[in-house]
């Protein structure tokens, strides 16, 4: 999980757009694949999706995301499989059927996830953290207290996986074994919570000193070095994806 | 520039005394190294100075502390910031940002420093640390060593009046170490910042410092220039300190009437002083 | 034993961290990996007791390579205290903390027990005490307890004293002496090369991932150029002795160029001393 949801350095287009642009077109995607129930229009997005992917060079990231979000979803296209009777009946079932119909809805669902699931990831790949927040204080003047607490909780992810995985390593060079069946792994895992909870009650206490010392109650909107003004290219993409938001409601 | 003035302090949660009247006067641009036991006290001096006891810390504080002419308990600690940089012990918790420049950004943007001036202190910051080409990483993914030179930096940038460390090498390796002490000692020496280290390599302190402070059981125990702080060596020892090599070999050769000369401070000092028993 | 049989190893996507390493540990051996922050010290430890399995090349532990042990084996076999205590300790009590690792291998016994005994009493632990109250150094001796009491062949140690002041440090080191004593294999990762020239008998030198030198420990940190090329600085009394004979050509040869420890240096030098008078005379 090393690198999850961090930021890849790179100069692509999807780097250098304005944050808040990023973050609304995405929106507008997601919005856009919950809207449709084309199978053309979903598949049109995803297409879409790996396009900003192998532009931007986070292809392996985006394949293990589909993955991830395949294998979560499968769950949900499960449910809708056997809850779904529609379209002509396969196999009948107890409480009603499973027909054409439920299967199209199973995969439609796998289909809407990953589609909408790509481009917020992507979002967070190719932005940093801080330049989401700052932009979103300077630009849609989110007050900047909100907009810390949300980058401060994206930035200890990865400290706490960190030490999450520090701290099985010790346990795994301890003889435990984490390569068991479920159960024995959550039972395993339940004592390392010790451990984590302590470091992160410690990281976080000494981390609001350390953003109070470095003069936080000082900022304001004003305060940001960096400016994001919308380029062109930032109207641009933003106004295809209110055609594409637009779009989805008619196909 | 620090004037502190018969300071006890007890944790809230503590039976004992943390420090225990504690008097000290530090000059503008000393560069004072603080060292002892663990548990002795002395990141609790550092507290004491950059304002975070009693401002963060509550508990029983008695006598005065004062920056610059400002009390620190009656200063709001922002506004201490503003004297005093910070660098804690807990590198991981004391970043703030993903990423590395804006790691560095964070206190320049938040004091309100002029923006046509942030570009040049974040570069010249990084290039005294010697780490320009870590700008734009992902601070998770760098070591703890190059962590810890990112934190300095990021303190260094702004350039404060009073520079406060708590063991800034501890991940560092000899070079690496030597090369923050350096420049530490350099912004000392070129713009009269004052420094506060606390650090276990007494080896470092001596060859750097102009002033060493033991503190023990919460008390300053030996407070001088690092020559007359080493020649006690027995009460270095004793209070879980040990002398550099160099300094032991020549209070050695001391001992044996061998030599009479100063207390070596380093290598170099060690190597005269043979020179002058066999020469 | 531990060899390493041209290994790299890599994280992820980045370029190789370990590159084509090549090296025995044998059994009793008391042993120091130096070397700059990102030297690929700490990669090589943790493929040493296959917490990382090597890109290319074996690691072979007591001869079986590690990708075929289980993580259990390897354990028995290689015990490893990490640099934080606070990642490794996760239980209530002292005594639980020593139980953990047998506990771990439903290997609970009363032979266990008593081991876990006698362990608390030669650390001089409260056995009932919670490991989170104790301070840093009294953790990390714990840590290390908890480790021995599994009583491993081989145990690696990353970075073991830093953070550590000299008491600490000292008591540290002296346990791990003693179990060095007692023939067990050390592995140690250390930046402080006062207690690198005070414990290990052989030193290896790393340097951007690939080991540069590997020899008796004063031999090799008598060789300025390796360190310098490795970013290290020789422990104080050899620079000393270094320097010594660099400026004093005529010292070559005598006990002053081959004094390693203050002892044998303030022996050195009270009998060049003694012979100089005698001469003068």
């Amino acid at each position: 999980m090393k690198g999850f949801l961090e930021y890849v350095p790179g100069d692509s287009l999807l780097h250098k757009m304005n944050p808040v642009a990023k973050l609304a077109v995405s929106l507008l995607i997601i919005f856009a694949c919950f809207i449709t129930q084309s199978f053309v229009a979903l598949i049109a997005i995803l297409v879409l999706d790996y396009a900003f992917a192998a532009h931007c060079k986070m292809m392996p990231q985006t394949v293990g995301l589909t993955k991830a979000v395949a294998g979560f979803s499968a769950i949900l296209a499960l449910i809708a499989l056997f809850t779904v009777p529609a379209g002509a009946v396969l196999a009948p079932l107890p409480w009603g059927y499973i027909g054409t119909g439920s299967i199209l809805a199973a995969v439609r669902i796998v289909l809407r996830l990953v589609a909408c699931a790509i481009p917020l990831f992507l979002t967070f790949y190719v932005t940093k953290i801080n330049d989401i927040s700052n932009a979103l204080v300077k630009v849609c003047h989110v007050p900047y207290r909100y907009a810390f607490v949300f980058s401060s909780t994206v930035h200890f992810i990865p400290v706490f996986m960190n030490d999450m995985s520090g701290i099985m390593e010790a346990q795994t060079a301890r003889g435990v074994e984490f390569d068991g069946g479920f159960a024995k792994k959550v039972r395993l895992m339940v004592p390392l919570c010790v451990p984590l909870l302590v470091s992160s009650v410690r990281k976080t206490n000494s981390a609001a000193i350390a953003a109070e010392v470095r003069g936080f109650n000082l900022r304001t909107r004003a305060s940001g070095y960096k400016e994001y003004p919308f380029a062109g290219r930032d109207v641009c993409a933003l106004a295809l994806a209110c055609a594409l938001f637009a779009a989805s409601f008619l196909v | 520039m620090i004037e502190i003035s018969n300071l006890s302090f007890r944790y809230r949660e503590g039976e004992d005394l943390a420090l225990r009247n504690v008097s000290l006067t530090i000059p503008s641009g000393q560069f004072v190294g603080v060292t002892g036991a663990a548990g002795s006290g002395k990141s609790t001096l550092t507290y004491a100075i950059n304002g975070i006891v009693p401002h963060c810390y509550p508990g029983d504080f008695y006598g005065a502390v004062r920056i610059d002419g400002h009390d620190t308990a009656e200063t709001s600690l922002t506004d201490l910031s503003r004297l005093v940089g910070s660098v804690c012990q807990d590198i991981d918790s004391q970043m703030v940002s993903s990423v590395v420049e804006d790691e560095m950004l964070f206190g320049l943007e938040n004091f309100g420093f002029p923006k046509d001036e942030i570009e040049g202190r974040v570069t010249r910051a990084l290039a005294d640390m010697g780490i320009s080409d870590l700008r734009d990483r992902a601070i998770s993914s760098l070591s703890g060593g190059q962590k810890q030179k990112v934190a300095v930096a990021a303190i260094l940038a702004m350039e404060p009046a009073v520079l406060v460390l708590d063991e800034p090498t501890a991940e560092l390796d000899p070079a690496s170490s030597k090369g923050v002490f350096d420049l530490l000692a350099r912004y000392a020496r070129i713009h009269g910042t004052t420094v506060v280290v606390v650090e276990q390599k007494i080896a470092l302190l001596s060859a750097y410092a102009d002033r060493i402070l033991i503190v023990k059981d919460g008390g300053v125990y030996l407070d001088g220039a690092p020559a007359d702080v080493l020649a006690h060596a027995d009460e270095l020892r004793e209070s879980g300190i040990n002398c550099p090599r160099a300094t032991s070999l020549a209070n050695r050769l001391r001992a044996r009437g061998l030599y009479a000369g100063p207390v070596c401070r380093n290598v170099d000092d060690a190597v005269a002083a043979v020179e002058e028993v066999i020469a | 034993m531990i060899r390493f049989d041209h290994v790299s190893a890599a994280y992820a996507v980045q370029t190789p961290v370990v590159r084509d390493a090549s090296f025995t540990i044998d059994n009793g051996e008391f042993v120091a990996f130096v070397g700059t922050n990102g030297a690929g010290k700490s990669t090589t430890m943790r493929l040493c007791n296959g917490l990382l399995k090597p890109t290319a090349g074996r690691v072979l532990v007591d001869g079986v390579p590690t990708t075929e042990l289980r993580t259990s084996d390897l354990a028995r076999r290689v015990g490893f205290l990490f640099q934080n205590p606070d990642r490794q300790i996760c239980c209530k009590t002292v005594r639980e903390e020593l139980e953990f690792g047998f506990r771990a291998q439903d290997a609970l016994t009363d032979e266990a027990r008593a081991r876990v005994d006698a362990t608390i009493e030669r650390f001089g632990f409260d056995a009932n005490a919670e490991p989170y109250l104790l301070n840093r150094g009294t953790r990390q001796l714990l840590a290390l307890a908890s480790i021995i009491v599994m009583e491993p062949d081989t145990i690696i140690l990353d970075e073991p004293t830093t953070g550590l002041d000299f008491h600490e440090c000292e008591k540290v080191m002296g346990a791990i002496a003693d179990l060095h004593t007692r023939g067990k294999t050390i592995v140690m990762v250390c930046h402080d090369m006062e207690v690198v020239a005070d414990y290990a008998e052989r030193v290896i030198v790393m340097t951007a991932g690939e080991v540069v030198a590997s020899g008796p420990t004063f031999e090799v940190l008598r060789q300025r150029a390796v360190l310098e090329r490795a970013g290290l600085i020789a422990p104080q009394v050899v620079d000393v002795s270094l320097r010594l004979v660099e400026r004093h050509p005529e010292l070559a040869g005598t006990p002053i160029a081959t004094a390693n420890t203050l002892d044998e240096m303030v022996a050195a030098i009270e009998a060049y001393a003694a012979g100089a008078k005698e001469a003068a005379r």
